[in-house]
């Protein structure tokens, strides 16, 4: 990823936009952050937000005719927050945080020239900024129009010690007899502003002109203009404020030799991107105070009714993007920081590879952000640069290779030269359900009695890899079979598989077989009691597929019942992506967060799904279940393990070639033969583990041939270890008439070096 | 820092030399790194035993470290 890639990923994230109440405020105070701070009791933090924008916060807080208000979405349902009253509650209560820290002092001085609101902004924006500012008042001293606001809004006291604090930060006050030009005349300042919200002479008014809306410059070099409302707008101040704030950046901008206009922000007058959704908000109306003021317990209460303006709509979503405490916006930062380090960890492999690519952000956001293709793209990139962490697709990988060499094949129907279709019910169906697979395909021999079968892998874990070689390979070796097969039509199972070949290859001719049963249901088909349906996650774009298997439930009578992320919508097992794979404790808590939206028997049409759900001990059918009679499974059925996938899919393939012609198969290997035995905690210690029985034969069988086991002095347990592939196995085992009973299971990727005693 | 993993039960015996094991120094690779570590070994042939805790502990700890660098 480079920079300009991650620029571009950044803007699609709404979720850093401000608020509408931030963005309504002309100085940019988070009155969020404001407000929760109040509500949550934090009068003291609540300050501090305000006193990181709003200059003067005692006289600004108090003044202020909070033209936020009038953005903020809590409007609609039971008027906007008070914020302007929460303020002045919390500067009356909180003391300031003591001296402002101001800049080292700079050479170029500064004259402000009248003593208004813009003015004391000009003075404390550029004081702080480290220069020399000198504020020209008139006899009744600095303030203007402040001094005459009654006790009871701005109290003379608080007036007066704002006064001190800019005096403290270096204003030096001034006091003359006419606001005129007589500090230009005296030759010693280097920019002047000059404010209109106070008595200003005749003759300094005039020939001043129109300064610029957005720097508020004059025509004059180095001359600045401010406090330009009408006594009578309802914004006065606030206005005021603003455009001494406007004028300082200009000034500082001026004085430093910078353009004062470029990549200058804008005002936002309430305008943002931030998408806040407003359905199921309940309506509390404002709070009127007992008294003239809220007291604090009133304030805590109206601060609640803030809506926290966040969008966060993905993550509200997505186990996965919860977990890693974030949004997109600094995702995507880690997702770049982490190709671009050079030198210590990556730590954000782990979460790259936990995503399910299943797709469910980028329907939901408003800006189509999907963090499948920035994983993806990522993954790609860690392959590409040799740094994929050798462990984190590893099994998936192995378990898609096996499927592809040792239990894949592909006939057309007995008798038969040619196919006019091809059944491809996709690896996991043929691992987990191998008998529903012979099942299915020999009702879809009656609907067409030319349906060759062709059991292999789609090559989808590759692709989720971010293995782009091996998974080039894999879809011209794809395409070479259907091509040899005569170009039939494709009848896929497995949604995933549907999703590689229309994205990857499509020359192919495809449908699913779930609209060629929807058309012509199987006679068998019982109905159960009523469930909710889960789509495949990979089903998401695939319309038709979902209301195919709709039509066909409702056609076999099985009562559904709603079940709230659904098609479009619909979310991950957990396995999806390879999550399962690189993340298993995230992989366990999605698959529970997903069974846990429904009280109800969950029904699904992927085999993946039906035994990564049915995990949880949720009653999980396959649609397949209630189609066959004679091939149905319970849906209390425990899953099937990786060892039994495995063995499922050679087996399924044996039962194949041996239907064609006695004799047939593919002889068992001589490790294949050996008995096993293990408790159930055994059997979970290898499920968690990921170690199969398969490994387990082959270490047996090739330490039984060297007799090289390791055997304990006192209870006769023996230790066998031998690698296969990337991977060390050791079991723990006891032998006794060719029956080996194991014990225990470990696995390492380190590789043994030598040994010296 | 001497990095020994010896497990407490050390009454094990290389079946093919019918050698007890030993205490003794074995090298252990990964991701281009190299840990000299001090582990059951057989004395003739060297076989080495790696301990099931060390496997599934600090093995798959530093291997997890090592893959994130």
């Amino acid at each position: 990823m480079e920079q300009k890639d991650l620029r571009e990923w950044e803007a699609r994230c709404i979720q850093e936009e401000p608020p509408a109440c931030k963005a309504g405020c002309p100085l940019g105070v988070d009155a969020r952050g404001f407000v929760l701070a109040v509500k949550d009791g934090n009068p003291v933090g609540a300050r501090a937000i305000l006193e990181k924008n709003m200059p003067l916060a005692g006289i600004v807080a108090r003044m202020c005719e909070a033209p936020c208000e009038q953005y903020c979405l809590r409007a609609i349902c039971g008027g906007s927050i008070a914020i302007g009253a929460l303020e002045c509650l919390c500067v009356e209560a909180v003391p300031p945080r003591g001296k402002p820290l101001r800049l080292p002092p700079r050479p170029k001085k500064v004259a402000v020239i009248g003593a208004g609101p813009s003015s004391l902004i000009v003075a404390f924006d550029l004081a702080k900024k480290g220069y020399p500012v000198s504020l020209f008042h008139l006899q009744d001293g600095p303030g203007s129009w402040l001094r005459n606001i009654p006790e009871t809004i701005l109290p003379g006291e608080v007036l007066a010690e704002e006064l001190e604090r800019l005096a403290r930060l270096g204003v030096l006050y001034r006091r003359v007899e006419a606001l005129d030009e007589s500090p230009w005349a005296e030759g010693d300042f280097d920019a002047f502003y000059i404010g209109q919200d106070d008595r200003l002479a005749e003759d300094l008014l005039v020939g001043l002109g129109l300064p610029d809306v957005v720097t508020f410059s004059l025509g004059k070099s180095g001359w600045f203009t401010g406090g330009l409302s009408a006594e009578d707008d309802e914004y006065r101040f606030i206005t005021d404020v603003s455009q001494g704030r406007e004028a300082a950046v200009s000034i500082d901008r001026f004085l430093q030799g910078a353009s004062l206009t470029a990549a200058r922000v804008a005002l936002r007058h309430g305008k943002t991107d931030l998408y806040t959704p407003l359905e199921n908000i309940q309506f509390v109306e404002r709070l009127v105070p007992r008294a003239a003021n809220y007291t604090e317990d009133e304030a805590k209460r109206e601060a609640a009714r803030c809506l926290d303006c966040q969008c966060l709509e993905c993550v509200k979503s997505c186990v996965y993007l919860k977990e890693f405490g974030a949004y997109p916006k600094t995702y995507a930062r880690r997702v770049y920081n982490n190709s671009a380090i050079v030198k210590g960890s990556h730590s954000a492999n782990k979460f790259i590879n936990s995503c399910s690519l299943c797709g469910q952000c980028e329907i939901i956001c408003p800006n189509d952000f999907s963090m499948a293709d920035l994983c993806l793209d990522a993954r790609r990139t860690m392959v590409k640069e040799d740094r994929m962490p050798g462990s984190a697709h590893w099994f998936a990988l192995e378990e898609m290779r096996s499927a592809r060499t040792e239990a894949a094949v592909v006939r057309h129907a007995h008798g038969r030269q040619s196919s006019s279709s091809l059944f491809f019910p996709g690896c996991q169906l043929a691992g987990i359900r191998p008998d529903q697979t012979l099942r299915l395909y020999e009702y879809l021999q009656e609907l067409e009695p030319a349906t060759g079968l062709w059991l292999d892998c789609c090559g989808a874990p590759g692709h989720w890899a971010g293995e782009e070689k091996e998974f080039a390979v894999i879809i011209r070796d794809l395409e070479q079979i259907w091509l040899d097969m005569g170009e039939p039509l494709l009848l896929v199972a497995c949604s995933t598989c549907l999703k590689m070949f229309r994205e990857f290859l499509p020359r192919i001719t495809l449908a699913s077989v779930w609209t060629v049963l929807a058309e012509r249901p199987p006679k068998s088909a019982k109905p159960g009691v009523t469930k909710v349906l889960s789509d495949p996650c990979t089903s998401r774009h695939d319309q038709k597929t979902q209301a195919a298997v709709r039509t066909l439930l409702e056609a076999i009578g099985q009562p559904l019942s709603p079940l709230k992320n659904s098609g479009e919508l619909t979310e991950c097992c957990g396995f999806g992506g390879l999550m399962e794979s690189a993340n298993p404790d995230l992989a366990k808590k999605v698959t529970k967060a997903r069974v846990e939206q429904t009280d109800r028997e969950m029904l699904t049409y992927c085999a993946m799904c039906r035994d990564q759900l049915a995990r949880t001990g949720k009653p999980v059918s396959h649609v397949l279940d209630l189609l066959f009679a004679d091939t149905s499974h319970g849906a209390t059925e425990p899953s099937v393990t990786l060892s039994a996938r495995r063995i499922n899919r050679r087996q399924l393939k044996n039962t194949v070639l041996e239907s064609y012609a006695v004799g047939q198969s593919i002889p068992a290997a001589q490790w294949e033969g050996l008995a096993l035995h293990f408790e159930d905690s055994v059997s979970a210690m290898l499920e968690e583990r990921r170690i199969l029985e398969d490994d387990i034969r082959k270490v047996l069988y090739q330490t039984k041939q060297e007799g090289s086991s390791l055997v304990h002095g006192e209870d006769g347990s023996r230790i066998a270890s031998a690698k296969l592939g990337q991977v060390t196995f050791w079991v723990q085992y006891k032998e006794d008439n060719d029956l080996f009973t194991i014990q225990r299971c470990w696995s390492h990727r380190m590789t043994v070096v030598g040994g010296t005693v | 820092m001497k990095l020994s993993f010896l497990p407490k039960d050390m009454d094990w015996t290389c079946e093919l030399c019918r050698q007890k094991l030993q205490p003794g120094f074995v090298e252990l690779h990964y991701a281009g790194n190299v840990f000299k570590v001090e582990l059951p070994v057989c004395p003739q042939c060297s076989r080495v035993l790696i301990p099931e805790e060390l496997a599934v502990g600090r093995i798959l700890e530093v291997e997890q470290l090592l893959e994130d660098k």
